[in-house]
């Protein structure tokens, strides 16, 4: 057995190719399933016990089924109520659902996690809904919000490698190509290994910085904040 | 072609009777990958910078990879260099590496749980190192991460379903099979996720109970 890494030499630019529809499918999975995953929070948080169980149904099918069904099922189910898309677009949005369930989730608990006194005193003061949800709390659950949410990322990014099951031609698929094109499965699965590890360290990196970003713009607008500022200001000419 | 459920009724003892190869496999990674993670977690207590150092390695390359791909390494490269595993081991020993890595990652996060006065205290005693893992450490640290078990025995029970990519007959690869014949593939899936949603329903459930009687337990 000898490591010979320069079979890949002709076949990098496919493994390359591969790569780049990964990101691009988990970029596209991450909006749709954020968007997706706000709602379902939204609908677990009403009051009203309808609403709650449809959330809670959606979260918990979603997360209980393999993702390699739940790719099939929308796959072939998709064309069964008539709808025909390319296997890559199928694709991401089975990805979407599935990732949609975990965000709202990740959504749901960090809206619990805020005082409730929050939400109360702004709709107290005359906020609706909305607005209570816009300029109140989302702006107090963005910093907890980003750890989770960046670790479900990551795993989604990892999970996209199923859809080459249904012929999406993203770096698993390419993988199995190239292996069935050159029979060096070690070179082949070490060099896709790298490109799937190295995105997961830039994921990994970007998360970071955002937090700090968050973290840090989450303090500033506390200290910008005009109330916060007066009410400082009246604290330090007291003392 | 409209769905047709007394079909997705007729392939249920099917599918079911297939679940019995995951609920095995399963069963089998989830006890390698408890037995692995412990030592592995033992080990990394030892604070040997070298080996540390590997670990930390390995667990980034686990965490950072497709399991998928780990099923992939241990089917097509491992009989490269010269370990022919049949398919179902092979499956077995790449979900089991995932998960003991994830195990072993969850127990680091109990062990700063635990009060160091009990470790020096046992110390005190005079209790060797191994009593102080055995009698002292791990009953706690299992204790507390039952939901954390729970929780990856239901992810295992998912990955088994990737095992159908390397030609383990197990609820997939029969959904498979018998889409293939009855061109019947969407009531096919629906009919294998239930079996799925079913087994980790069961699976959560009897987690809250276990963990309600742990908690009773502690006090």
């Amino acid at each position: 057995m000898h490591f010979n890494p320069a079979l890949l030499f002709d076949y990098w630019p496919l493994l390359l190719q591969g790569a780049w529809l990964t990101v691009q499918v988990s970029a596209f999975a991450l909006v749709i399933g954020y968007a997706a995953g706000v709602a379902v929070a939204m609908f677990a948080l009403m009051p009203g016990w309808l609403p709650r169980l449809a959330a809670g149904l959606y979260i918990e099918t979603l997360r209980n089924i393999p993702f390699i069904i739940l790719i099939f099922v929308v796959y072939y189910g998709l064309p069964f109520s008539g709808i025909r898309l390319p296997a890559t677009v199928a694709g991401t949005l089975a990805l979407a659902l599935f990732v949609s369930a975990y965000y709202a989730e990740i959504v749901r608990a960090a809206i619990l996690a805020l005082p409730r006194g929050q939400f109360e005193s702004a709709r107290a003061i005359g906020m609706s809904p909305v607005q209570a949800m816009r300029h109140v709390v989302a702006p107090q659950i963005l910093r907890a919000l980003v750890p989770p949410s960046t670790n479900m990322t990551l795993t989604m990014m990892k999970e996209s490698a199923v859809l080459s099951s249904i012929t999406v031609p993203e770096l698993t698929y390419q993988s199995l190509v190239v292996q069935g094109n050159t029979f060096a499965p070690f070179e082949v699965f070490a060099a896709v290994a790298s490109i799937y590890w190295l995105i997961a360290i830039v994921i990994a990196e970007f998360s970071r910085r955002l937090e700090r970003r968050v973290g840090a713009a989450q303090i500033e607008s506390i200290n910008r904040n005009p109330i916060a500022e007066r009410y400082l200001s009246l604290v330090a000419r007291r003392a | 072609m409209g769905f047709k459920l007394a079909y997705l009724l007729s392939i249920l003892p099917n599918l079911v009777s297939a679940a019995a190869v995951n609920i095995r496999l399963a069963l089998a990674i989830m006890l390698l990958a408890l037995a692995l993670g412990t030592a592995l977690t033992v080990v990394r207590s030892l604070k040997i910078v070298a080996v540390n150092a590997v670990i930390a390695v390995v667990i980034s390359f686990v965490r950072g990879t497709p399991l998928l791909i780990q099923i992939f390494i241990a089917y097509y490269v491992l009989p490269a260099v010269g370990l022919d595993l049949s398919p179902e081991v092979a499956g077995v020993s790449a979900i089991a590496f995932n998960s003991m890595v994830f195990v072993s990652e969850s127990m680091r996060g109990g062990l700063a749980t635990i009060d160091p006065g009990q470790i020096e205290a046992s110390t005190a005693l005079g209790l060797p190192p191994r009593a102080i893992w055995l009698k002292v450490v791990l009953p706690q640290l299992f204790r507390r991460i039952v939901p954390v078990l729970i929780n990856e025995a239901t992810i295992v029970v998912k990955g088994t379903a990737l095992l159908s990519v390397i030609t383990v007959v197990e609820v997939l690869r029969r959904a498979q099979q018998i889409a293939s014949t009855s061109y019947r593939p969407f009531e096919t899936m629906i009919g294998a996720a239930l079996v799925f949603l079913v087994i980790n329903l069961v699976i959560s459930l009897s987690g809250k109970v276990a963990e309600a009687r742990f908690a009773r337990a502690r006090i």
